[in-house]
């Protein structure tokens, strides 16, 4: 008798684990609905960091004040190759967020990845008018004639310079060097003037190859950068790689290149402390670079090598996306944040408080926004390099799913480079790898 | 009789044999919750991740191509593996002996019996309490290209600043001194608290033989500390294996792929890379390394160490 009260209690035991696994959904549920009984809660993921932190944090805070059915949530999940980790590994669970910031270059990943609603949907339902977005924008974002995600933060490299030590340099400050020939000869010459400060720094960041290649109209993937049909190998000639990585070789050469390798922050903060004249970032960061110098900053276009034409840059950035495992009047109500969003009152205040340009061009108007161009008329800057932009398959960006891995070959080349290896060899390493990449992604598609 | 005597054995064989097939069944029972949460967490993964090292997949991690030894061939003819293989190596070579011997130095030192000896005890053993994020950011600031302390340090001996981080030549010994920082704690607690229960007679006895300082040491705090250290060595080894933090935050792999060590491969190549299916490749491959190393450690080591 006793026996068989031992066995009983261990298959009480373990009926109550397997009941345990079983039974969470459950509560979720019941959590769920309890929720929606008051505000509708919209958990919003983003990777903005910082002083754009802030300043997001600062408009979702305006949107829950300004109504009160939606409580947006806004969560911050580090860079965007963290947070698009993140949410691969969460996809589809409860713990997935209602609405996503994804970079650009995740767009694909996105689509074939099969959780998200296409915001198309919405628009068509609701009639909402797309149009009067700035028009680089909707052309990148949408594909097919049909949005995918809400266009939000868009942003372009541009070149930030010292301007002080420009004159200390006996050189013009308001005439920034243009081409990769110039930018060398600016930077012997500050270099010259001040052996503590460096020239130039190119920060090993696979989106800064892309946006020189696409400078002077080469395309990352073939097929037309992989928007005619799925790319199969790269795209860009030798001529034009090996242009870049002989700009960075001359500079190394010339003692007047600093390596940060591929930390941004590291490279921000140097310029900050005057320990390299010019450098690239996205105009994301005009705002927070501009206030924290204690001496003036430029803003530049990108440069080019000499004899090719400027053709552009790429917008980088993100977008919204909508997750399809959320009840519909969560995405509803994320639907309408989406929307508070592209308003030229809000754009303006995103402009002025980042660098990232307004999607909405009406936002210019808004007075917030003349103010701050006559203030700081360093962000009017990046607005211009995008206008100026010739439209083409090259400044349109590149299409592919295993983009943020070609990246990361791209900034291990980059970097030996930095550190002294030939550039053909390096060339030609990044070539082998990224079409090894290529081909096994679409392997794994089975084409 | 005869006919009685063999039914009687049948009776008495099929009794034994029914309480052997209850013994199993209660012996079972008593396993099973072991039995399960080992399957579940242990073996089943284990076998997926067998089963996924012969495919590509998707983005989700659904096998979508059969692609038989295909991984494995790339892993052996992939420069960026060999690299992963060499770094993870040489990273253990590294910090292994370092963190051991330098623990084992304050250990000794923090044994003495001194007034305020307990402050020491505590400084030495802090790290422990630190964790591997706030511990590498905290070395992310020395190693700073701009307001870095180690370089400030070094430029005012007159020697260059070195790009601890961006450096190939560095960025795996950056990587290494920050995890012997880290592993100091823990080792030296044990450490130290294996030389506490050593028997004092012992040092009374070599007091009264005339035995000098590091005759003591080394004939018998050594043999006597032997099977501590042999599992501080098990530990510090293992966890040099799995190391991962630190790299993510200081380098993420870079520069060049120099301290791409394998455990922070597999991590960018499955959940970063959304391959899965080389990712599982490599895993295998550090699954057997780990075995075999264990294997010898326990082969070799043990039979050196003295247990009471």
């Amino acid at each position: 008798m006793k026996k068989n009260s031992i066995l009983l209690y261990m298959a009480l035991a373990v009926t109550l684990i397997l009941a345990a696994c079983g039974g969470s959904e459950e509560g979720n549920e019941a959590e769920a609905e309890g929720a929606s009984g008051e505000k509708q809660t919209v958990t919003f993921w983003h990777a903005m960091g910082g002083q754009a932190q802030t300043a997001l944090d600062d408009i979702v805070a305006g949107y829950n004040e300004s109504q009160d059915e939606v409580e947006v949530v806004a969560e911050y999940q580090g860079s965007y190759d963290e947070a698009l980790t993140m949410f691969n590994s969460v996809a589809g669970t409860d713990s997935a967020p209602t609405m996503m910031q994804v970079f650009e270059i995740g767009t694909q990943t996105m689509i074939d990845g099969g959780q998200i609603t296409p915001i198309q949907e919405f628009i068509d339902a609701d009639d909402y008018d797309m149009s009067n977005l700035e028009e680089n924008i909707t052309t990148y974002y949408s594909q097919d004639d049909m949005f995918y995600s809400m266009p939000f933060n868009s942003s372009t490299p541009v070149m930030y310079y010292n301007k002080d030590a420009f004159e200390e340099a006996g050189l013009d400050a308001e005439a920034p060097p243009e081409t990769y020939e110039a930018v060398e000869e600016v930077s012997r010459a500050i270099t010259e003037s001040n052996p503590d400060m460096k020239g130039f720094s190119l920060q090993a960041y696979g989106w800064l190859w892309e946006q020189l290649l696409a400078n002077q109209g080469g395309h990352l993937l073939n097929n037309e950068n992989g928007r005619e049909s799925a790319a199969t190998e790269i795209g860009w000639t030798d001529e034009q790689g090996l242009s870049i990585l002989q700009w960075v070789e001359n500079m190394v050469n010339d003692g007047t290149f600093a390596n940060y390798g591929t930390n941004g922050d590291n490279m921000a903060a140097g310029f900050l402390a005057g320990d390299v004249a010019m450098y690239m970032q996205s105009s994301a960061s005009v705002r927070e670079v501009v206030d924290n110098a204690d001496f003036e900053v430029g803003v530049a276009f990108i440069p080019h090598p000499e004899g090719t034409k400027r053709e552009g840059v790429v917008i980088g950035g993100a977008s919204l996306w909508m997750m399809n495992g959320a009840p519909e009047e969560e995405q509803q109500a994320a639907w309408e944040f989406m929307k508070y969003l592209q308003q030229p009152e809000v754009q303006a205040e995103w402009h002025v408080n980042t660098g990232y340009f307004a999607i909405n061009p009406a936002a210019y108007e808004e007075e917030v926004a003349v103010q701050a161009h006559e203030e700081t008329p360093q962000l009017q800057v990046t607005i211009d390099q995008l206008q100026s932009t010739t439209p083409s398959n090259a400044t349109q960006g590149a299409l592919g799913n295993f983009l943020p891995e070609g990246r990361q070959v791209v900034e291990s080349g980059l970097e030996s480079v930095y550190n002294g290896e030939d550039i053909e060899a390096a060339h030609e390493t990044i070539v082998e790898n990224y079409n090894q990449v290529i081909e096994q992604s679409n392997a794994a598609q089975g084409n | 009789m005869q006919s009685s005597s063999s039914e009687l054995k049948n009776v008495f064989l099929k009794q034994k044999k029914k309480t052997r097939r209850q013994n199993f069944f209660k012996g079972i029972m008593f396993l099973l919750p072991s039995i399960i949460l080992f399957s579940l967490f242990l073996f089943y993964p284990m076998i997926k991740t067998f089963y996924l090292s012969f495919f590509l997949t998707d983005m989700a991690g659904t096998p979508t191509v059969f692609v038989g030894l295909d991984n494995y061939i790339q892993l052996y003819t992939s420069d960026i593996f060999r690299k992963s293989f060499i770094s993870t190596f040489l990273f253990v070579l590294y910090i292994v002996p370092s963190s051991i011997i330098i623990a084992l130095f304050l250990a000794v030192l923090a044994n003495e019996k001194l007034k305020g000896v307990g402050l020491f005890r505590t400084m030495y053993s802090s790290t422990m309490g630190i964790s591997v994020a706030a511990g590498s950011i905290f070395w992310m600031y020395l190693f700073n290209p701009s307001m870095g302390l180690l370089n400030e340090a070094l430029g005012v001996i007159g020697i260059d600043s070195i790009g601890w981080l961006t450096d190939p030549d560095w960025a795996l010994i950056a990587i290494s001194l920050t995890t012997i920082w880290m592993n100091i704690g823990f080792t030296f607690l044990i450490l130290l608290g294996g030389l506490q229960s050593i028997d004092q007679s012992l040092y009374e006895n070599a007091n009264i033989e005339g035995a000098g300082y590091f005759r003591k040491l080394f004939q018998i705090t050594v043999p006597m500390l032997s099977p501590t250290l042999f599992f501080v060595l098990v530990v510090t080894i293992i966890n040099a294996f799995q190391t991962f933090g630190q790299i993510d935050i200081l380098t993420k792999g870079g520069p060049q792929y120099e301290t791409n060590l394998i455990v922070y491969s597999i991590y960018r190549e499955a959940f970063v890379n959304r391959q899965f299916g080389p990712a599982s490749a490599q895993a295998v491959v550090l699954f057997v390394i780990i075995l075999i190393m264990t294997a010898i450690q326990f082969k070799f080591a043990e039979r050196k160490v003295h247990y009471q």
